[in-house]
């Protein structure tokens, strides 16, 4: 039996397009098991806003963490309800900015909550962790 | 040897404009060629103009895709903005592959009409997908 010639295109279609899906999990996959790209990085993600890490803001991000981010995040910050929060692949302004703004129906704000000195501290911890 | 990781920032965005207007023009071409009277030369020439549109588009979505993958280390949705881009990626990805890959093989004089009907919904439809997709994109970028 001969399909017509634009059916077995669209099975062809189908084919590539899944097999390039495929190929776009497995790279990502070997992305993230490669050192240099899975790792987290030293400073922010690109930003323009660095955020200095000091043991101190460390631990007064650590503080904050476990008062206001810990119930969905994890004690641990390696996820629970949230996501694990460790090695984020966004900037530092990115990750002050959600902080601040919450995800709608996802996260709330903590705007009213933290001033910019208590999210630099959140931030500085958030990049600490390994 | 260690590659510079601000390197995947730009490259994702020189490499990930070219597809979204390669999708875009593909689509005015094809739909101008569908409507265009047979009598017409230009509705084979908006055709074909489609048909390599689309076919590069499809081509061009493979570095886009890589070098958002280094630059995400690996992420296949991610979160807030990252995760809404990545919604329109990944269907506008398949889409944008099957179609070049149809196209390619079926082009014109295979295909019927209704064939070709369907082929430009889905043409659209993928289009629209890779507007939503270059929509978060920006809001990754300007609200980082």
């Amino acid at each position: 039996m001969q399909f017509p010639l634009e059916m077995r295109a669209l099975g062809w279609a189908v084919l590539v397009a899944l097999l390039s899906l495929g190929s776009a999990w497995l790279a990502a996959i070997s992305i993230k098991a490669m050192p240099s790209f899975g790792a987290a990085p030293t400073s922010s993600a690109g930003s323009s806003s660095e955020i200095a890490v000091s043991p101190k803001l460390v631990d007064q991000g650590r503080e904050l963490f476990g008062m206001s981010c810990s119930e969905c995040h994890g004690d641990d910050a390696h996820g629970d309800e949230g996501p694990d929060l460790h090695n984020l692949p966004i900037s530092n302004a990115r990750t002050a900015v959600t902080i601040k703004k919450g995800i709608k129906g996802e996260m709330p704000t903590f705007a009213r909550k933290y001033d910019a000195a208590h999210i630099a501290a959140l931030v500085s911890y958030l990049r600490s962790l390994r | 040897m260690r590659i510079d990781p601000t390197i995947w920032p730009k490259l994702h965005g020189a490499s990930t404009h070219f597809p979204m207007a390669l999708t875009m023009a593909a689509a005015l071409f094809d739909g101008l060629g569908f409507v265009w009277p047979k009598s017409s030369p230009r509705k084979a020439q908006f055709h074909a103009a489609g048909y390599y549109t689309i076919i590069l588009g499809a081509l061009g979505t493979f570095p886009a895709v890589l070098s958002g993958l280094f630059m995400t280390r690996g992420q296949l949705l991610g979160h807030d903005a990252l995760r809404f881009h990545h919604l329109f990626v990944w269907p506008a990805f398949a889409g944008l592959v099957g179609l070049g890959v149809w196209r390619a093989l079926a082009n014109d004089k295979a295909s019927s009409p209704r064939g070709f009907a369907v082929y430009l919904v889905v043409l659209f439809l993928t289009a629209a997908l890779m507007a939503g997709a270059g929509y978060w994109g920006g809001e990754l970028i300007l609200n980082s």
